[in-house]
C-alpha cells in the first residue's frame, strides 16, 4: 500500500462502527425481507408477452366474443376391433363428463364430448337435432349407431372422435384460466377414481393443462434445488477455509442479496416468473463470489500478522487491509457483472427477462453493498479463527500448488496456449453455425410424465390440441348469411389445413353444410354452402326449432356478424410456427380480407408465436449489449480499450463453448436456454477482471521476469478465483440434478461457461500478457488513476438504477368506460339511517393465509354531532392489548384532516395521531382506515360512479355500482383504483364489495352477512374481508348492537381513552 | 302515577337474582406472565433470566365505580441486575375509579403520565423510576407507581386534573453490584483519592402529608391542538449527594430535594407528521461539580428543558420518529460536570408486517454533547392472540463517562414471550 488513502480513511469509519453496521445490516435483511412474502408468483406463458401487446388483447376480446378457453382435454382410448364405440367405453365417457362438469372450475356448459353433443339429421320435415347419447347407448347396436352418426358428422371426426374410432374426447374449458393447475390435478384425481373396463385407457391433456402445470412442474422443483445450492456452495467455502466464519459471513451476505433481490421485486410489484427460479441460484453464487476474496485476503493478512488475530484493534487492522487491497476488483467486477445483466434487461423483450436482468444487477450490487460494509464490520467485531490452509506468505495447499502448476505450464509456452485456444475456437465457431432456435412447451416435462405422454398419444389419433383461431370479423348484422362470404371462410380452412400440422378445423360453414345436408335427406351432393343468404338464415332457424341455438357461440355470435374459425394443431413449435404462421397472415392479407370481411390471427397459437418468435433477436440483441456494456465498463476500469477487449477473451471463449456444446449436443436455444449468454457474461467476466487487477499489481509490485512476477498471481488470486468459480459451477451442477429438462440444460451451459471463463482466465489472460506486453498492465504513475472512473462509473449505474425503478413504479392504471351514472344509488347509500348513535360490541377475528387466526374483542361506540361523527373502539381483549383505545372526530368538511388518537396502555399515553393515509390498514385487519370510519357509506368526493349492471348476490338482486377515484393522488390515498359495490336497494347496502389495488390487481373482497334489521336500522352483524395479495382475511363479528341507548359525550373525551368505558 | 313504580318493583324483583350473578360477572381476572433472557453480545454471558407474573383483578359496578388491583410477581433467577434479590413481590396498582358528577376520580396506587415525549423526561416527573435495568425496561413496568388522588375535572372545554400525592416514593437506584450500577460522573461524584469516605445514610423526607407532592394539569382541544399547562410542587426523584471534604476524610450526604415545576405540552397533525413538544422549567435542581473547592461539590440551579418530536406516518406499515431533547441550566460554573447546555436526539423507526403480527423497531437515542448513546431493536411477533415473542438487542456506545456510555460493555440480546390469560 504506497499510500494510506482516502480507501483506507473509509474502512477505518466502517470498522470504527462495527456494531451499528451490524444491526443495522441485520435490520436491512429484515426489512426488506419483510417484503418478499408479497411477493406473487405469476408462473403462466402469458407472462412472457407484455399484457398491452395486440396479440393478447384481441385474444381477450376474442374469449369475451366466443367464450374461448384453452381447454384441459381427456382422452378415452380403446384400441380394441370396435374402438371406442362399445357401450362400456361410451359410459365410462358419459361418466367422466358429468364428474368433470361437477368441477368448480369447469365451466358446466362448456363441457364437450359425445355424451353433450348433438347430431344434427334430416327429416321430413326439415332436420331435426338430437344427443348422440339419445336413447343411452347401452347396446352394441346402440354404440353402433352412434359409430354411424358420428361417421356422416364429419366436423366432429379427429376433433371429437379419432378418425380411426380409437379414441374420443371429453374437452373441458375452464371459468378461470390461473388455476389451470389446480382444476388439472382435480381432473387426474377425477380419473384415478373413476373406474375403467379392461381396453380402455384415459389420458389427461390440452393446452389448458399443459401451461398451467408446467409453471407449478418447473416451480416445485426449482424450489428443491436452490436451497440445495446454497447448500453445496456453503460445502465449497468450508474446503475453501476450513473455518466457522468463512463458511458463515459469506451466507449472511448471500441472505441480505437475496433479501433485497426479492424484497424490491416485491416492493415494485414485479411478479416471480418460472425463469426467476434461476435467478436466486445465480446471486448465490455472485454473493459468495466478493466474500471469498475478502476472506482468502482476511486469511493471507492473518497468516502474515499472526499476532493481530487476538485483539479487537488487531482485527481491526487486518480487516482495513484486507478491504484496501480487496475493495477495487471486487467493486470492478460487480460493475462488469451489472453491467452484463443491464445487457440483458434492455436486450430482451420478454417481461421475465427484463425483469431477470434488472434484478439480477440489483442483486449483484446488494452484495457488493454487504461485502464493503458488513463484511469488514463482522470481521473487526468477531473473533475469527485463523484458517489452517494459509500459512507463510501463500498458501501452498494442493488447490493453490495446482493452479501455480497450472500457471507454470501457461506460461513456459504462451504461444502453444494461444494455438490451443484458437483452436478450441475455431471448434466453437463451427458448433455456433449448428445452433438451432427451437422451443415447445410440451418438450419442458420429462418424457415419462404422464402429461407427456397424453399429449403425444392425444395428439397421434386425433387432429391436435393446439388451437389456432382465425376470427373473422364484418361490419353489418347477419353479413354472415352471405354464400360470398361463407366461401371465403371455406377457402380460408382449405388454404390452412394445406399444411401437414394443421389436422382439422371447425367453423360455422361446416355446420351450415352439414344442416344443407340434412334438410335435403342426408344426401352427401349437398354437403355444401347454399347459393341463397335466406336459405341459410333459414337453417338456423329450422335448427333452432329442435336444437339449442346455444349451440354455436363457439363458432358465430349473436349477431352473425363474427365468427370464429378454430383449427387444430397436434404440434406447435417454434420451428412450426415460424414457418406456417406469416404464411396463414400473409394469405389473409393478401387473399382473404376486403373492405367487407376482414381476418385477425388468435388463440393459444398465435400468442405463444407472439412471444416465441422474439427468443432469436431477444438472444442476439441481449448478448450484444451485454458484450458491449462489459467491455465498456472493463474498458473504463483499466483506462484501456485494448484492457476492455483482453478481459472479453475468457468471456468469448465461454459462449462459443457453450455455442459448441449447444450445437453438437441437439440442445435447442429455446426461452430457458437463451438467457445463459447475458448470464454467462456477467458471471464471467469476473474472472477476467480479478486476473488482470492482480496481475497488474503484481508486475507494478514485484521484480524479476514475466513469469517470476506474475507467479502469485495462482496461488493467491487464482486459488480464490478457484473457489468462487468451484462455488458458481457446483451451484449450477446442482440444477442438473433437476426434473425439468430446460433446467438442467440451462445449469450445465452455464457451468461450462464458467468453467470455460476460469480456465481461460488462468491461462489465456497471462499468456497474452506475456507475448503482447500490454501498456495497461505495465506500471505507470498512474496505478490508481482508475479510482475516479470507478466511481463514476458506478454513480452513473446507481444513477440509472433509481430513474429505473423510477419508471416501474409510475405503471398506469387502466380506463374503463361509464355506462351509466351512479350516483343516484350511493346517494341513497349515504342517506340510509344509520342511526344517530349506537353501541356495540365487536369482535375482530385476523386469520393469516395459514389459517392462524387472532381475535381481538372490542366494544365500540359511535355518535354523531350534526354531519360530524365520533367514534371510539376500546380492546378489551386478549390481555395483551387490552386497554388499547382508538378515537376519531371525522369532519364533514373533506377538506378537513380527521383527529385521531391513540391509547395504548404500555405507555399510559394517549397519543395523537395522523389521519392523512386513509388507505393504511387499520390496527392489523384488512380494513382501512376509511373503511372503518365510513362504515357502510361511500365517500361522495372521491370517486366518479357508475352503474354497470345488476348481479344477484345471495339470491338478492344487487346494483353493480362501480367507482373509479377521481384523480391518481386520491387512488394513492385509498389504496384503490377501482371498486365494485354491489348494493341491495331493498337496504342500500352493500353485501358484496371488490376492491382492486393502484396497479389494478384485485385486492380485496368484502362480503356483508347476517343482515338484520334491529330496532328499525338494517345491520349486516358478519363482515369478512379477504386480502387477495396478502392472503390474510378478516372477519368483524358485532352483537349488542343498540342504536337507542344515548351514548354520552364523555365517551368521546380522550380522559375516557385512559379510563376505559 | 303509581302504577309504574308498581311496575318497576316486580320488575325488580325478577331481574335481582339476575344482578347479582351480573355483579359477579362483573368481575374480572386477567394477567400476563411474561419472560425475558438476556445475554452480553460478545460475551454470551447471561445477563438477565426473568419471570414475571402479573396478576390484574377488575371489579366492576357499572358506570359508577370500579376497583382495580394489580400486583406484580417477579423473579430473576440470573441474579445480575438487582444481586441477593432474586424474588419480588409488589402490589403494583390498587386504585377506586368513580364519578362525581362529570368529573373522574381515581385515588389509590397508580400511574400519571404527563406530557408528550417517549424515552426521554420533561414533564413526565410524578411517578419515579426504577432504574435496575437503567432505561433498557418498558417504561410501564420501570415506573414505580404510587399512592395519589387524581380528579379530572371538566371546566367548559377544558379539563383540570388536580393530583396529591402523600408517597414518599423515589427513584430506584441499582446496587453496585448491579449490571446497571451507575458510574458516570454525571451521576456519581468524582472524589479526591486517598481520603478514606464516610458514607452517611440517605435523609428521605418522610412527613406524609408536608412532604406530599401537588400538581396540576389544565388541558384543552383547541383548533385542532391538544395543549396542556402543567405544574407541580415536588421532590426530585434522585437524591442530591453532597460531600464534605475535611482533613480526615470525605462525608457523602444525600437528601432529596424540592422544586416547583412549571410547563406546557402541545401536539397537533399536519398531513403525515404529528407534530409533538413539551417543554418545563424546574426551580431548584442541583448539580455535580468537580471542583474541589466548592463546598458540597453541588450547584444549584433552574434547569429548562423541552423536548420536540415529529412523527412521521406517511408510508404505510411505517412509523418513524424524531426527537430533539435540550435541557438548558440557568447559571454555570466552572467543574460542572454536565455542560449548560445538553441536547439529545432520539430516533425511532418502526415497521409492521403481516398484518401488525409481526412488529420491528429500533430506537436510537443519542446525546449531542458526548457523543454517546443507546441502540434499541427489537422483532416481536403475536403468534396466538394472547401470545407474543419478541427477540431484541440493545447495544450502548460511546465514552465510559457519559451517561449510555458508561454501559458500553453491557450490550445484550434477549429473547423472550408475553403470554396473556
Amino acid at each position: 500500500m504506497s499510500k494510506p488513502d482516502t480507501r483506507t480513511k473509509f474502512f477505518e469509519v466502517v470498522t470504527n462502527w462495527p456494531k451499528t453496521i451490524l444491526v443495522l445490516s441485520v435490520l436491512i435483511i429484515i426489512s426488506l425481507g419483510s417484503f418478499v412474502p408479497r411477493l406473487h408468483k405469476d408462473t403462466s406463458s402469458d407472462a412472457f408477452i407484455a399484457p398491452d401487446d395486440p396479440v393478447v388483447l384481441y385474444r381477450d376480446h376474442v374469449r369475451e366474443i366466443f367464450g374461448l378457453e384453452d381447454p384441459i382435454v381427456i382422452a378415452v382410448i380403446n384400441d380394441g376391433p370396435e374402438g371406442i364405440f362399445n357401450p362400456d367405453t361410451l359410459a365410462l365417457v358419459d361418466t367422466l363428463t358429468q364428474s368433470i362438469a361437477g368441477l368448480a372450475n369447469v365451466d358446466p356448459d362448456r363441457v364437450t364430448s359425445l355424451a353433450t353433443e348433438s347430431n344434427i339429421v334430416g327429416t321430413d320435415e326439415g332436420m331435426e337435432v338430437s344427443d348422440f347419447f339419445d336413447p343411452y347407448p347401452a347396446t352394441q347396436a346402440r354404440a353402433d349407431e352412434v359409430r354411424a352418426a358420428v361417421a356422416d358428422f364429419p366436423l366432429y371426426q379427429g376433433a371429437l372422435v379419432a378418425r380411426d374410432g380409437s379414441a374420443t374426447l371429453v374437452v373441458a374449458e375452464l371459468l378461470n384460466q390461473d388455476a389451470a393447475q389446480d382444476t388439472y390435478e382435480e381432473i387426474l384425481a377425477v380419473v384415478a377414481a373413476t373406474p375403467t373396463t379392461a381396453g380402455n385407457e384415459i389420458h389427461v391433456a390440452g393446452e389448458g393443462a399443459i401451461s398451467g402445470y408446467l409453471a407449478t412442474y418447473i416451480d416445485r422443483d426449482a424450489t428443491r434445488l436452490n436451497p440445495l445450492a446454497a447448500v453445496v456452495i456453503t460445502f465449497v467455502l468450508i474446503i475453501a477455509f476450513r473455518t466457522f466464519a468463512g463458511a458463515m459471513l459469506p451466507n449472511i451476505i448471500v441472505l441480505g442479496t437475496l433479501a433485497a433481490t426479492f424484497g424490491s421485486m416485491a416492493a415494485f410489484g414485479v411478479s416471480f416468473y418460472v425463469i426467476t427460479n434461476g435467478l436466486a441460484t445465480i446471486l448465490i453464487g455472485i454473493a459468495v463470489a466478493d466474500s471469498i476474496h475478502i476472506m482468502s485476503q482476511v486469511y493471507e493478512e492473518q497468516a502474515r500478522d499472526p499476532v493481530l488475530v487476538s485483539s479487537r484493534q488487531g482485527r481491526r487492522e487486518i480487516a482495513i487491509r484486507a478491504m484496501a487491497r480487496m475493495w477495487k476488483p471486487i467493486t470492478l467486477t460487480t460493475i462488469t457483472t451489472i453491467a452484463g445483466f443491464v445487457g440483458l434487461w434492455l436486450g430482451a423483450a420478454m417481461p421475465p427477462m427484463k425483469f431477470f436482468g434488472l434484478f439480477a444487477a440489483v442483486g449483484v450490487a446488494a452484495a457488493w453493498v454487504y461485502s464493503i460494509f458488513f463484511l469488514p464490520a463482522a470481521l473487526t467485531l468477531f473473533p475469527i479463527k485463523a484458517s489452517r490452509l494459509f500459512r507463510g506468505a501463500n498458501i501452498n495447499d494442493r488447490y493453490g500448488a495446482a493452479l501455480r502448476r497450472l500457471g507454470e505450464i501457461a506460461l513456459r509456452k504462451p504461444g502453444v496456449t494461444l494455438a490451443i485456444a484458437a483452436f478450441i475456437a475455431l471448434a466453437g465457431v463451427a458448433g455456433t453455425s449448428r445452433v438451432i432456435v427451437q422451443e415447445a412447451q410440451i418438450e419442458n416435462f420429462q418424457t415419462d410424465e404422464p402429461i407427456y405422454i397424453a399429449d403425444k398419444e392425444i395428439n397421434r389419433r386425433m387432429d391436435g390440441t393446439k388451437f389456432l383461431d382465425i376470427v373473422v370479423e364484418t361490419d353489418e348484422i347477419e353479413a354472415l348469411f352471405r354464400p360470398d362470404h361463407l366461401r371465403r371462410i371455406e377457402a380460408l380452412q382449405a388454404y390452412v389445413e394445406q399444411f401437414p400440422a394443421v389436422r382439422g378445423s371447425t367453423s360455422v360453414v361446416d355446420y351450415i353444410k352439414q344442416m344443407h345436408k340434412a334438410v335435403n335427406e342426408n344426401q352427401d351432393e349437398f354437403y355444401s354452402i347454399p347459393e341463397d343468404e335466406f336459405l341459410v338464415a333459414q337453417l338456423f332457424l329450422l335448427y333452432s326449432a329442435s336444437g339449442n341455438p346455444d349451440d354455436f357461440e363457439e363458432e358465430i355470435d349473436t349477431d352473425y356478424s363474427q365468427a370464429n374459425v378454430r383449427f387444430n394443431l397436434n404440434v406447435a413449435d417454434y420451428r412450426l410456427l415460424t414457418e406456417i404462421i406469416p404464411a396463414i397472415q400473409n394469405y389473409v392479407d393478401t387473399e382473404f380480407n376486403t373492405d367487407e370481411i376482414r381476418a385477425n390471427l388468435s388463440g393459444r397459437v398465435a400468442v405463444n408465436y407472439a412471444w416465441l418468435k422474439t427468443i432469436g433477436d431477444n438472444h442476439i440483441r441481449s448478448l450484444l449489449l451485454a458484450l458491449v456494456f462489459v467491455w465498456l465498463a472493463a474498458a473504463a476500469i483499466f483506462r484501456s480499450i485494448l484492457a476492455g477487449t483482453l478481459s472479453l477473451i475468457p468471456v468469448g471463449m465461454a459462449l462459443l463453448l457453450v455455442y459448441a456444446v449447444m450445437g453438437f449436443g441437439g440442445i435447442w436455444l429455446g426461452v430457458g436456454t437463451s438467457m445463459f449468454a447475458a448470464i454467462a457474461i456477467g458471471l464471467g467476466i469476473d474472472f477476467s477482471i480479478h486476473t488482470l487487477d492482480r496481475m497488474k499489481e503484481l508486475l507494478a509490485t514485484r521484480t524479476g521476469s514475466f513469469d517470476e512476477r506474475v507467479a502469485d498471481l495462482f496461488p493467491s488470486t487464482g486459488r480464490a478465483l478457484f473457489f468462487n468459480f468451484a462455488a458458481l459451477a457446483l451451484g449450477f451442477l446442482v440444477l442438473t440434478s433437476s426434473e425439468v429438462p430446460p433446467l438442467i440444460r440451462f445449469g450445465m451451459l452455464v457451468a461450462v461457461a464458467v468453467s470455460t471463463s476460469f480456465a481461460a482466465s488462468m491461462t489465456i489472460l497471462p499468456a497474452i500478457g506475456k507475448i503482447l506486453r500490454p501498456a495497461f498492465l505495465f506500471p505507470r504513475d498512474t496505478v490508481s488513476a482508475s479510482t475516479p472512473s470507478t466511481v463514476a462509473s458506478a454513480g452513473s449505474v446507481a444513477a440509472l438504477l433509481v430513474i429505473i425503478s423510477m419508471l416501474f413504479m409510475s405503471f398506469a392504471k387502466a380506463d374503463i368506460a361509464d355506462l351509466l351514472s351512479g350516483d343516484e344509488v350511493i346517494d341513497r347509500v349515504n342517506a340510509r339511517d344509520d342511526g344517530e348513535q349506537v353501541s356495540r360490541a365487536l369482535k375482530m377475528e385476523l386469520v393469516d393465509r395459514r389459517g392462524k387466526s387472532r381475535i381481538r374483542e372490542t366494544v365500540g361506540y359511535r355518535r354523531y354531532y350534526g354531519a360530524e361523527k365520533r367514534t371510539v373502539l376500546f380492546y378489551v381483549s386478549p390481555t395483551n392489548v387490552k386497554g388499547t383505545a382508538f378515537l376519531t372526530y371525522d369532519y364533514p368538511d373533506a377538506q378537513t384532516d380527521d383527529d385521531q388518537w391513540l391509547y395504548l396502555p404500555a405507555l399510559r399515553k394517549v397519543r395523537r395521531i395522523s389521519a392523512a393515509d386513509r388507505g393504511d390498514y387499520f390496527l392489523g385487519t384488512d380494513l382501512s382506515y376509511e373503511d372503518i370510519k365510513k362504515e357502510s357509506r361511500i365517500s361522495r368526493e372521491d370517486y366518479v360512479f357508475s352503474t354497470i349492471n345488476t348481479e344477484e348476490i345471495d339470491g338478492h338482486l344487487t346494483y353493480v355500482v362501480e367507482g373509479i377515484p377521481v384523480d391518481d393522488a386520491t387512488a394513492e390515498e385509498l389504496g384503490y383504483s377501482r371498486v365494485l359495490w354491489r348494493i341491495d336497494p331493498n337496504m342500500w347496502m352493500s353485501r358484496l364489495t371488490e376492491m382492486w389495488d393502484i396497479n389494478g390487481n384485485r385486492l380485496k373482497t368484502v362480503r356483508n352477512n347476517d343482515f338484520e334489521k334491529i330496532q328499525g336500522i338494517w345491520t349486516a352483524l358478519r363482515l369478512t374481508t379477504v386480502n387477495h395479495k396478502s392472503g390474510h382475511s378478516t372477519i368483524f363479528t358485532f352483537s349488542d348492537v343498540d342504536y337507542r341507548t344515548p351514548v354520552d359525550d364523555s365517551m368521546f373525551e380522550q380522559r375516557t381513552l385512559r379510563r376505559g368505558p | 302515577m303509581p302504577k309504574p313504580h308498581l311496575a318497576i318493583l316486580i320488575l325488580s324483583a325478577i331481574v335481582a337474582p339476575q344482578s347479582a350473578a351480573g355483579f359477579f360477572e362483573k368481575v374480572e381476572f386477567s394477567g400476563i406472565f411474561e419472560s425475558e433472557l438476556a445475554a452480553g453480545i460478545v460475551s454470551g454471558n447471561a445477563r438477565k433470566a426473568e419471570f414475571t407474573l402479573i396478576p390484574e383483578l377488575v371489579v366492576n359496578f357499572g358506570r359508577i365505580s370500579d376497583i382495580t388491583v394489580i400486583a406484580r410477581l417477579r423473579s430473576e433467577l440470573a441474579d445480575k441486575l438487582e444481586p441477593g434479590k432474586t424474588i419480588d413481590i409488589e402490589l403494583r396498582e390498587a386504585f377506586v375509579d368513580t364519578e362525581i358528577g362529570a368529573a373522574y376520580l381515581r385515588a389509590g396506587k397508580q400511574q400519571v403520565v404527563w406530557g408528550q415525549a417517549d424515552g426521554l423526561k420533561v414533564l413526565d416527573v410524578l411517578n419515579p423510576q426504577s432504574f435496575r435495568e437503567f432505561i433498557l425496561d418498558d417504561f410501564d413496568d420501570s415506573r414505580i407507581p404510587l399512592w395519589m388522588l387524581n380528579a379530572e375535572i371538566p371546566l367548559g372545554g377544558t379539563l383540570l386534573q388536580l393530583l396529591w400525592i402523600p408517597d414518599n416514593t423515589y427513584d430506584d437506584i441499582p446496587p453496585a453490584d448491579g449490571t446497571f450500577a451507575f458510574s458516570s460522573p454525571r451521576i456519581i461524584p468524582r472524589l479526591p483519592a486517598g481520603l478514606p469516605v464516610e458514607v452517611a445514610p440517605i435523609d428521605r423526607p418522610d412527613r406524609t402529608i408536608k412532604d406530599s407532592d401537588v400538581g396540576a394539569k389544565l388541558s384543552a382541544f383547541v383548533g385542532g391542538w391538544d395543549l396542556s399547562l402543567n405544574y407541580a410542587y415536588h421532590y426530585f426523584d434522585r437524591p442530591v449527594v453532597r460531600r464534605t471534604i475535611s482533613p480526615t476524610g470525605i462525608t457523602l450526604r444525600r437528601n432529596y430535594e424540592r422544586t416547583h415545576i412549571v410547563g406546557g405540552s402541545l401536539s397537533n397533525v399536519f398531513g403525515d407528521f404529528t407534530v409533538r413538544g413539551e417543554a418545563a422549567y424546574s426551580s431548584d435542581r442541583f448539580f455535580l461539580t468537580d471542583r474541589l473547592e466548592d463546598a458540597d461539590g453541588v450547584i444549584r440551579a433552574g434547569e429548562f428543558s423541552y423536548v420536540l418530536g415529529l412523527d412521521y406516518l406517511g408510508w404505510r406499515d411505517w412509523f418513524v420518529s424524531a426527537q430533539i431533547f435540550q435541557s438548558v441550566l440557568t447559571e454555570t460554573r466552572p467543574g460542572l460536570v454536565r455542560d449548560r447546555i445538553d441536547t439529545s436526539a432520539t430516533l425511532l423507526i418502526r415497521r409492521d408486517f403481516l398484518n401488525e403480527s409481526l412488529q420491528a423497531e429500533a430506537l436510537l437515542i443519542q446525546n449531542v454533547n458526548q457523543g454517546d448513546g443507546v441502540l434499541q431493536a427489537a422483532i416481536q411477533y403475536e403468534w396466538r392472540s394472547n401470545l407474543q415473542l419478541k427477540i431484541g438487542a440493545d447495544v450502548f456506545f460511546g465514552k465510559s463517562t457519559g451517561l449510555f456510555g458508561q454501559f458500553n460493555d453491557r450490550d445484550r440480546v434477549s429473547i423472550g414471550f408475553e403470554l396473556g390469560f
